[in-house]
């Protein structure tokens, strides 16, 4: 008996899936890496840095000296803190305790973010931390 | 009042426990009255859900601030609306209006199909089984009806959500979301009661349309939400919750199109099947992402106790679908097979295929962090350069698709019938590539290729209308009869107009950001823009800054903008107000952030035009017509519907 050709067609596009996505992996794969505060001592490369702010900030991220803030890790015990270098725009809902994740290297022990790329959490359908229950 | 609440509560959960057990035991065993009685707790669960929500609502609206809920999502300053909206602004509201909308939808849909008896018997159980998962987490791990001392006033709502988006996108979401689930529990019921004709199709047909079209709308009032209210400029960001919403959205688009394989040619039964399970098990997924906070996200999330439990609830229903997909394979075999890879059967499967593995990539992307973690220790992601290449690598020739499909015969095309039917679309794409190219707007290729097979597939959206009315005499009575298919269309070129709105607002944006003082001005993509004077208002909860900036292009004034902030005392939070012209000529907005105010008067003004993004909220409003034609009562189909089944079963459902 003939065999249908839908098998063939699935093969076929599930075979150009994978070519596709190797192909992407190979060529244009480009994960960033995702640290806390606390993981960031002693990397070099471009990393993505998700933190809480601690206290004001300095500074004015519109000024050639730009602003500077300081990061810890959003949960967890650890005492790590960063110093952020930061410059461009600074979304409306960013202020102390704001979760924010910003892009960029580290240098010299300070963060230096990309340009424009701080972002803070939206915080939708954000559940807070719950008053003590009767 | 919290105390009827949790009673409510704790009956829908009873009642969804018996339809889950008592309804298993009468499918199985074949007991008619038991099964019915299962049907009846079903229905009633939906009745005591509602006073358990008329609870929530009723303390919202009084601003009962002893329930814990009320305190922490409303404020006495927050207008009605707004108070209102916190039902589905919280974690335990949203769960509640989950149950709601799920006991709602179940109870409508088996009563519909209630003659349907075989078929509803297993129904009802999967319904109950699902619904059972999230009456017990709303009674026992996240309940809206926990009580503390009252404070003075409550915390209020994130600034961000007061917007009128607030009032319906969640629901719609929520709306879309929860109606997969109909579709699944029909096809598990006609798998469990060995019933695998196309009665589970026929019978959930305008569900799944119906959830579809909530869950497309939903992510596009959410995009032009995140568009007007966060003040980035953009409104799809790839962000994990996003695609939560949207995998389900490309599975279901998947399935709505196999179904009609199966319904013409008897085919793809187990594809079906297998399509049905991963939209209900993506859009549950969804809801573990949004809730679980295990992801990280642009969205925040407490860390709640809720993951688990969904994860759990996932484990259980991917085992439940797969296990009994395989179980009743034997069922599945296919009336007819494929008989030409150039049919119109084979070209949906192409579209299925892409769909299917764009919602994968998607899905991959989502979980590569978790799977970076889990492998090695360090958690990595992927961004906008990998879904944008997947979108390229499937989406366009899934557009293409959409215009070679409609004009392919059935079962078996000739390929020189083919180049007749196609020469018009090829020219015309043909004409608009060479037209783009000679204007100097061929530097994006995806974005040629984009406007190419768009200009493709508007050729041949407007051929078949053509050729149908020419035939039949009347547009009218073209439509009328074969509502799903031009619907259908209809919402094909919705599409094309949110491909050519992305598309330009992406490939041709101009963005620039400087200071002003007042008189100074701007230029940007050919508009002058003139900060003129800035002026503070109070607002009943808010307090906002905002500056008037003139825009003027080729020296003629156009709009008068006001970009500001707004200050909210009781959530301490700022929110930005974006001030945006439509411009007709374009198509296109220019939008204005005030990015900073100095104290010395200076501001920090970010503008950005975009030409052509207004297509993408147009294609909103085609799309709810195209849904909305398709979905329309048609009486020629119950009557053909009628003579394919028993007399009585499907009049009353369709």
């Amino acid at each position: 008996m003939k065999r249908s050709p839908a098998r063939l067609v699935i093969a076929l596009s599930v075979a150009a899936v994978l070519a596709v996505f190797i192909l992407y992996t190979a060529i244009a794969g480009n994960a960033t890496t995702q640290l806390s505060p606390s993981a960031l001592a002693g990397t070099a490369g471009h990393v993505t840095l998700v933190g809480m702010v601690v206290g004001h900030p300095t500074g004015d991220p519109h000024s050639p000296a730009g602003m500077r803030f300081r990061l810890k890790d959003v949960s967890g015990s650890s005492t790590a803190r960063v110093l952020v270098d930061y410059h461009g725009s600074v979304p409306d809902l960013f202020k102390s305790s704001a979760h924010i994740v910003v892009s960029g290297r580290l240098r010299n022990g300070v963060f230096v973010a990309d340009s424009g790329s701080l972002v803070t959490k939206c915080p939708s359908k954000y559940a807070p931390a719950k008053s003590k229950k009767t | 009042m919290a105390a009827l609440g949790r009673v409510a509560l704790l009956l829908s959960f009873a009642l969804v426990v018996y339809a889950l057990t008592a309804g298993s035991y009468a499918a199985y065993r074949r007991r008619r009255r038991l099964a019915l009685s299962a049907q009846n707790a079903l229905l009633a669960a939906f009745g005591t859900t509602l006073v358990a929500s008329a609870v929530l609502l009723t303390a919202l609206a009084r601003r009962d601030f002893s329930f814990v809920y009320v305190a922490s999502h409303t404020s006495r300053s927050l207008p009605l609306g707004y108070t209102l909206s916190a039902f589905w602004g919280g974690q335990e509201g949203s769960l509640l209006l989950w149950l709601l909308i799920l006991s709602g939808y179940a109870a409508l849909a088996v009563w519909l199909n209630r003659r349907s008896r075989e078929l509803v018997a297993w129904v009802v159980p999967v319904l109950g089984g699902v619904a059972t998962f999230f009456a017990f987490m709303l009674c026992f791990v996240s309940s809206p009806f926990d009580k503390a001392v009252a404070p003075a006033d409550g915390a209020g709502m994130v600034a961000s959500l007061q917007n009128p988006y607030m009032l319906a996108h969640p629901p719609m979401l929520y709306l879309g979301y929860v109606g997969l689930t109909i579709p699944f529990a029909f096809a598990m019921g006609a798998l469990l009661s060995g019933r695998t004709d196309e009665r589970w199709i026929v019978a959930t047909r305008r569900w799944t349309l119906t959830a579809w079209t909530f869950l497309g709308v939903g992510q596009l009032l959410g995009a032009h939400w995140a568009y007007v209210e966060i003040g980035w400029g953009g409104y799809y960001a790839w962000d994990p919750v996003e695609n939560a919403a949207l995998m389900p959205w490309l599975a279901a688009t998947a399935f709505l199109h196999s179904v009609m394989i199966q319904e013409k040619r008897g085919m793809l039964k187990v594809w079906n099947m297998v399509l049905v399970a991963l939209a209900f098990n993506l859009s549950i997924f969804g809801t573990f992402l949004t809730r679980s906070g295990v992801i990280n996200s642009i969205h925040s999330f407490s860390q709640s106790p809720l993951g688990g439990w969904f994860l759990g609830f996932i484990a259980v229903c991917v085992v439940f679908s797969v296990g009994i997909i395989y179980l009743r394979l034997p069922l599945l075999r296919a009336r007819t097979k494929l008989e030409s890879l150039v049919s119109r059967e084979a070209t949906f499967l192409y579209n299925n295929l892409l769909l299917v593995a764009l919602a994968l990539t998607i899905l991959w992307g989502v979980m590569y962090p978790l799977l970076t973690q889990a492998v090695n220790g360090e958690t990595r992601s992927v961004s906008k350069p990998y879904y944008n290449f997947f979108l390229h690598s499937f989406g366009l020739p899934l557009l293409l698709l959409m215009g070679i499909g409609p004009l392919v015969a059935w079962r078996r095309a000739s390929l020189r019938a083919l180049g007749r039917t196609f020469i018009i679309p090829a020219v015309a794409a043909l004409v608009t590539g060479g037209a783009l190219i000679g204007v100097g707007l061929g530097s994006s290729t995806p974005g040629l290729l984009a406007y190419t097979f768009s200009a493709f597939v508007f050729a041949s959206i407007v051929l078949e209308f053509v050729r149908g009315t020419r035939a039949t005499g009347s547009l009218r009575r073209l439509v009328a009869k074969n509502r799903r298919r031009y619907g259908g269309y209809v919402v094909h070129a919705s599409v094309l107009l949110l491909a050519i709105g992305i598309a330009g607002s992406s490939a041709y944006q101009t963005i620039r950001e400087r200071g002003l003082n007042q008189g100074q001005s701007m230029e940007v993509a050919g508009y002058t823009l003139t900060y003129r004077s800035l002026q503070n208002t109070q607002h009943a909860n808010s307090q906002s800054t905002s500056a008037t900036v003139e825009v003027s292009r080729g020296g003629s004034h156009v709009a008068t903008l006001h970009p500001g902030k707004s200050f909210y005392p009781v959530e301490n939070d700022f929110g930005n107000d974006v001030s945006i012209y439509h411009d007709p000529r374009t198509i296109g907005d220019v939008f204005t952030i005030a990015d900073q105010f100095d104290k010395n008067g200076t501001l920090f003004l970010k503008v950005l035009v975009k030409p052509l993004v207004n297509l993408v909220w147009a294609a909103g409003f085609l799309f709810v017509f195209g849904s909305l034609v398709a979905l329309w009562p048609d009486a020629v189909e119950q009557r053909r519907l009628a003579e394919r089944y028993e007399p009585g079963a499907v009049a009353a459902r369709t």
